[in-house]
């Protein structure tokens, strides 16, 4: 978006599918948190109440999406360009792997045992590994194990961080 | 001099074997990891925040300071040898670092990066110094009302200040405000947006969005396009600059030092414009702008001076007067916090050890990196040669690892990945995360005093411009104005494209 070349509006259409997305998202952001916000008494201006400022920012953020999405309407910009699922899914998915083994999760019937760095570092970097569309599956097996021993000694160690190893194994 | 006394303290604090060692390593690993193309400072610190926290708080932020000109100076590295800038400040960088390299000078072009950084580092620490006395003593006549106005006329001259469109860092900058609320109301105990999760009533954690929001983001955003990486091969050639190479150099390393101490101290991302005014600078006053982008050393040690003497100056908004003038310095804050200290003006009064430590810290930094950089360029050439499909995984167990021992809880680490995606989302929106996270950052800071200065005005918005009482205040609110106008102003607004594209 360039608020200064200013173009001759001909007709409606929309320039930048970006920011139009940008503002939507940002207006959906908006009414998300005075949604949220709403039962929270706002005060006065004497004592500020906890619900003041979080429903200002929201109008706030709310009108700055609307002017955006508005201006994509007038103003040339870029178009939204393709995603990466493949690294949304395995490096965010290794990385929830990792919040799940490191020390044991239960939800409902669900119930993961804590398995420590030893196990949650290799399974975060093969998993999160196959993002790469060049990847080298013996090497990126090699790479996990050696690079979470690295890790083991340098943040347990080195820099003793209390993080478990491997409970079921070791018992630390 | 009172200056030199207390720069004496600060280097009996800084070598000491225990600090030198500590600066040493910040200053190796941070490095280590800003060389890695596409992890700029911002990113490198938040990965290396954890290793930290096992220190106590001087040791903790002498590191913190050296990983950050490791970072800094990383990205530098890149910029030249790679074509790829680590962050905004090494962008002009590449323009004729890379062609120096690419004509068998990469070994010039870093030794005079890393020259002038020193010298513009030596030249920072001194202005530190100097004015760290003065201004602190000016800060301590603040009030809420002042502070205020001055964090609003910070976050206008962020908006100004960042790339791309001035309504987009609107946009963050208020969604950094938005996402400061959430958590429990310091006065009334009562929980807001926390959505009934427990770890959500301290709030957002700032490790949490920053590792997010610029370590992940930045991964899932390079995962997307295979990578295209130009490394210089062949030859660094020598490091040191010959008499004729000095020469040229000197001049501009001395303009850029001035340009970038000055534009690093402004509130916003004044850091990010030292470079590119310097390099237009020597351009319009070369004899020949025409070998500009063709190898020009002065488009080396200009640019590479200002960045560094402005990354150098942006601190003395944080040490003094404890408001972050950028996303780095916020994250320095969220350091210090965790640490137990609270930036601003008491930090001289009641840690000096600490203050002038860190003060000192950073000359040694900038010594530490002459004699890091320079013989073991040969190291970094080597890790540039990691491939990504190695490199992003590691990246991604440091931030776990780092992320777990935040709490200990593994919750956060999921949070992270939750503000990896919604990082991600954002640049694919084209907006720029890093005013997001200063507002973040100064919108807790900025709802405590809008607080007391309401409740000592008796809930009149008048306290802020009051120009009987509080002329200070009202000075920086039409600063603020001031800037905003002169943005939003056509012609002005132009040039700026201008200075950005370039």
């Amino acid at each position: 978006m360039n608020l200064n070349r200013i173009e001759q509006a001909r007709g409606l259409r929309i320039r930048s599918t970006q920011d139009l997305a940008g503002g939507v998202f940002m207006v959906a952001l908006a009414l998300g948190a005075f949604f949220f916000a709403w039962d929270l008494p706002a005060g006065t201006l004497r004592q500020l109440g906890p619900g003041m400022l979080p429903k200002a920012f929201a109008v706030i953020c709310g009108g700055l999406g609307v002017m955006l999405a508005l201006a994509s309407l007038r103003y040339e910009g870029e178009a939204l360009s393709g995603w990466s699922w493949k690294g949304i899914f395995f490096a965010l998915g290794g990385t929830c792997l990792f919040a799940l083994t490191i020390r044991g999760f239960e939800i409902g019937p669900v119930r993961v045992p804590a398995l420590g760095l030893m196990v949650a570092g290799p399974l975060l970097i093969l998993f999160s590994g196959l993002a790469a569309d060049d990847r080298k599956l013996r090497e990126l097996a090699i790479f996990a194990v050696a690079m979470s021993a690295a890790c083991i000694l340098l943040f347990k160690y080195a820099l003793s961080l209390p993080i478990p190893l491997a409970p079921w194994l070791l018992g630390i | 001099m009172e200056m030199f006394s207390h720069l004496a303290l600060g280097f009996g604090v800084a070598l000491t074997l225990k600090n030198i060692a500590l600066c040493f390593a910040g200053c190796l690993v941070g490095t280590l990891i800003g060389v890695l193309p596409g992890v700029g400072p911002i990113a490198t610190i938040s990965i290396l925040l954890p290793i930290t926290f096992g220190l106590e708080p001087t040791g903790a932020l002498i590191m913190l300071a050296g990983i950050y000109y490791g970072a800094q100076y990383g990205g530098s590295t890149t910029a030249i040898l790679v074509n790829i800038p680590g962050e905004a400040t090494s962008v002009v960088t590449t323009l004729d670092g890379h062609q120096m390299a690419r004509q068998g000078r990469a070994g010039i072009a870093l030794g005079t990066a890393a020259i002038g950084s020193f010298f513009a580092g030596c030249v920072a620490t001194l202005i530190i110094a100097a004015l760290g006395l003065p201004l602190t003593r000016m800060a301590l006549l603040f009030g809420p009302a002042e502070y205020f106005s001055l964090m609003v006329m910070g976050l206008c001259f962020a908006v100004v200040l960042a790339r791309g469109s001035i309504l987009k860092a609107f946009c963050m900058i208020m969604l950094g405000l938005l996402f400061s609320t959430v958590g429990t109301d310091l006065e009334t105990g009562q929980e807001r947006l926390t959505f009934g999760v427990a770890s959500l009533s301290d709030g957002i954690d700032f490790s949490v969005m920053a590792m997010g929001v610029f370590g992940f983001a930045e991964v899932l955003r390079n995962l997307e396009s295979p990578e295209a990486r130009d490394v210089v091969k062949g030859r660094i050639g020598r490091l040191l600059p010959g008499w004729a190479d000095m020469k040229q150099a000197a001049a501009p390393v001395l303009r850029g030092t001035a340009i970038g101490g000055i534009l690093g101290i402004l509130p916003g991302n004044g850091a990010v414009l030292g470079p590119f005014a310097s390099y237009t600078m020597e351009k319009k006053i070369a004899k020949d702008p025409s070998r500009f982008g063709k190898g020009a050393i002065e488009g080396v040690a200009g640019p590479e001076s200002a960045n560094n003497a402005g990354a150098q100056t942006a601190f003395i908004p944080l040490l003094t007067l404890g408001i972050p003038p950028n996303a780095v310095m916020a994250l320095m804050v969220g350091a210090m916090t965790i640490h137990g200290i609270i930036p601003g003006p008491q930090v001289m009064t009641r840690n000096p050890e600490l203050f002038w430590g860190m003060v000192a810290s950073m000359w040694v930094g900038n010594l530490m990196l002459l004699v890091i950089n320079l013989p073991l360029v040969g190291m970094w050439v080597k890790l540039l040669q990691v491939p990504y499909r190695l490199m992003f995984p590691a990246i991604l167990i440091f931030c776990c690892i780092g992320i777990y021992s935040v709490n200990n809880q593994p919750l956060d680490v999921a949070f992270t990945a939750l503000f990896g995606l919604f990082g991600y989302l954002l640049i694919k929106l084209g907006f720029e995360p890093a005013p997001l996270l200063l507002g973040f950052v100064l919108g807790k800071l900025m709802e405590e005093k809008l607080r007391q200065a309401l409740i000592l005005s008796r809930g009149s918005f008048y306290t802020f411009i009051d120009y009987q009482n509080r002329p200070i205040s009202l000075a920086l609110l039409i600063v603020a104005v001031l800037i905003l106008v002169i943005a939003l102003l056509p012609s002005v607004s132009k040039k700026r494209d201008e200075v950005f594209t370039e």
